[in-house]
């Protein structure tokens, strides 16, 4: 499969396609806390940092065989979220989202002064592991995933959340719990996007992953449409490849990026495919009732 | 409704594959046969570095070297009768994207060689790939450790560079400091966000030792620090003769203010990050006499023969403005490669590399490079600025030039 995808794409593009699938599950995994749940967070770069790190340090220092080390630096990233979690997610709205760019921030000047992650010097000597295959896959079942999960007891709960919290709280939702569940999970996602950017890099800087990143992920989220899982994979899409499509243009290349997310945002404020229901356009008449249902749930 | 759903995203994402991949066969079959009929004359170096971004000073310089390299080349009719064409590509200083414009000019445009990055990071993070498709990486600016070799010693082929190593250029200096200057000890400053300072505060430390210099105190510093008052109380009461400073210009500014305004009276000295005008600007006159050393500086009274019509033709052309090291480094990179398929007879990096390697005494506008046995350039002579007041206030003054032996 991995032979038969470079026989007809060139590494330029296979490279450009890899980053974008291991971008989309970093996003799925902030699309999960910041779309479904409602929480800001700004230092989603910061877990994606520990996945990156984390996994870079197990296979090049510890020699750990690659899939133990993605998943250790999944679950690496999700417990350093419950950890900070934990005293973080007492606050909502737009202080949350300051405490998480705070957090953030701390992660990155942590990695900055350790020795074992080279500190300013970076991390090389990282093998390439990193397939655009593998990477697929694992978007593949990170979709499945999150539409598992958003379409559970769970998700609901945690759309009930976002949409009141109080209410929910009256149902008998024990916030605190959900929300440090969600927010590990979606951490999860991107300490193992991170770790298979390290193995598809092969380099890494902690300046990679400062403020800037968190950013880019939450316009990823943001511009696709809060909450929407193809929303998500199609802003994620765009913003990604743009730039790297606009390249012919030189100079002028960042500012159509611009103004491309100013007109996104002007014409379509709740995201590209914000409040649209796929399922409800491609099969509007059979499944119409359900379509209905699956708004409630997926946003 | 679960299956559905996931249908649909798999739908979505491989229209988007092919989308991608479709746009991708377009531009490909129309590269090919561009190269097909214009691949006979032309010789492909492809530029990698940032025209936006923290580092589009350090990149526009370079391309700014490369073009007018190329241009020279041209008029006297290419190399091996081809032209020389410069393919530009700016990543924003960003690595990720550093590694994207290395595939697409590797793959896309069928470079040759590549010229860059000017900084250690995206050099060290681009050397794998240009290694394994057998296509010359030429830094002309890549100043840090494990470049031109891999983390576990072993020489990379294909991954070369033309700047003066901090390695050669720190020993050096202080041996000049020691012997010309009579310094017996310093206060080592390091500026621990950056790479730069953590390496080159190695290099210095081991130099120090080596000329009995003794290190009375050793402070840090974050490269975004504004006031320096406890640093400098630290330092006062050891008394050295001068502060070695390895970080980079804004703060070092800054910090010799500070030194001054609490009485002390010595001058700093360190590497290429204090080179710029920002020092003064941030120092004003406390920096007078701080010290910096570089591979290049356009002293037009001391150039001659090469440099001196260089630094003519470049100032002539950009309203009297003098080249930067990153102009002589990026033309030299361009010159140095010429002369490789020169002698190789051949555009091919297969064999045109082995030629870099042969590079003896090889005079470029920048000084003479010798790329020794470890695959590292040896550069000579290293330039020690200092800083004086000029007829149009301050500015750098070359203070000696130190020749460097293998």
């Amino acid at each position: 499969m991995s032979a038969f995808l470079e026989s007809i794409l060139d590494p330029y593009y296979i490279q450009v396609l890899t980053l974008l699938g291991v971008y989309i599950i970093a996003a799925l995994g902030l699309n999960l806390i910041t779309g479904v749940t409602g929480m800001f967070s700004f230092g989603h770069a910061a877990y994606f940092a520990v996945g990156a790190y984390g996994a870079a340090i197990l296979t090049v220092k510890y020699q750990f065989p690659f899939y133990g080390a993605l998943l250790a630096g999944g679950i690496m990233a999700a417990l350093a979220a419950v950890i900070i979690g934990f005293p973080a997610l007492r606050l909502t709205g737009d202080y949350l989202g300051i405490v998480t760019l705070g957090f953030g921030e701390i992660i990155r000047v942590v990695f900055l002064n350790l020795d074992i992650t080279g500190g300013a010097l970076g991390l090389a000597g990282i093998a390439k592991e990193s397939s655009i295959v593998l990477v697929y896959t694992l978007v593949l079942v990170t979709i499945y995933v999150m539409y598992a999960l958003q379409n559970s007891r769970f998700g609901r709960a945690l759309v009930a959340i976002r949409e009141d919290d109080i209410a929910a709280e009256a149902m008998g939702i024990n916030i605190s719990a959900y929300k440090i569940k969600a927010f590990a999970i979606g951490c999860f996602f991107a300490g193992v996007a991170g770790a298979l950017y390290a193995h598809l890099l092969l380099f890494l800087n902690p300046t990679d992953f400062g403020f800037a990143k968190s950013f880019e992920f939450l316009c990823f989220v943001v511009l696709g449409g809060l909450g929407s899982i193809p929303g998500v994979i199609l802003g994620t899409s765009v913003l990604t490849l743009a730039p790297e499509f606009l390249r012919s243009l030189s100079d002028y290349r960042m500012l159509i990026y611009g103004a491309l997310m100013v007109l996104m945002m002007i014409f379509r404020p709740n995201g590209l495919l914000g409040g649209v229901d796929l399922q409800r356009l491609v099969f509007k008449n059979k499944y119409k009732s359900q379509a209905g249902r699956s708004t409630a749930a997926g946003g | 409704m679960k299956k559905k759903g996931l249908l649909l995203t798999i739908m979505v994402l491989l229209t988007l594959a092919l989308l991608a991949a479709g746009c991708g066969g377009e531009k490909d079959s129309k590269d090919t046969a561009a190269s097909g009929s214009g691949g006979g004359d032309t010789i492909k170096i492809g530029f990698l570095g940032a025209t936006t971004g923290d580092q589009a000073d350090f990149g526009s310089k370079t391309l700014a070297g490369m073009k007018m390299a190329a241009e020279d080349l041209n008029k006297e009719g290419g190399v091996l009768g081809k032209k020389i064409e410069i393919v530009e590509e700016d990543h924003g200083s960003k690595l990720s994207e550093g590694v994207n414009v290395v595939q697409k000019l590797i793959n896309r445009d069928k470079v040759v060689a590549i010229v860059g990055d000017p900084t250690t990071g995206i050099t060290k993070a681009v050397a794998p790939i240009a290694e394994s498709s057998h296509v010359v990486l030429l830094s002309a600016g890549a100043v840090g450790a494990n470049v031109v070799n891999t983390e576990d010693g072993k020489l990379r082929e294909y991954v070369y560079r033309n700047t003066l190593l901090d390695a050669v250029a720190a020993p050096a200096v202080v041996k000049y400091l020691a012997e010309e200057l009579g310094w017996k000890k310093v206060a080592i400053v390091t500026t621990k966000d950056l790479d730069y300072s953590v390496g080159l505060t190695k290099i210095f430390k081991k130099a120090l030792a080596d000329n009995g210099i003794e290190v009375v105190t050793e402070e840090t510093i974050m490269d975004k620090d504004r006031n320096f008052a406890a640093t400098v109380t630290a330092i006062k009461p050891h008394q050295p003769d001068g502060i070695v400073f390895t970080g980079y210009y804004t703060a070092g500014g800054l910090f010799m203010k500070e030194v001054k305004k609490q009485g002390l009276d010595i001058n700093m000295v360190g590497g290429d990050g204090l080179l710029g005008s920002t020092l003064w600007e941030m120092g004003g006159e406390a920096v007078n006499g701080s010290m910096v050393y570089c591979g290049f500086e356009a002293d037009p009274s001391m150039a001659q023969g090469k440099t001196k019509d260089f630094i003519e033709r470049y100032s002539e052309a950009n309203n009297g403005e003098m080249p930067n090291m990153f102009v002589a480094q990026g033309y030299d990179a361009v010159m140095m490669l010429a002369d490789a398929i020169k002698a190789a007879n051949s555009d091919d990096p297969v064999k045109f590399k082995e030629e870099i390697k042969k590079l003896k005494n090889w005079q470029g506008v920048s000084g003479t490079i010798t790329i020794r046995e470890n695959h590292e350039p040896l550069k000579s002579p290293v330039y020690l600025l200092e800083v004086v007041e000029g007829e149009n206030g301050q500015q750098f003054k070359v203070k000696a030039a130190i020749p460097v032996e293998g």
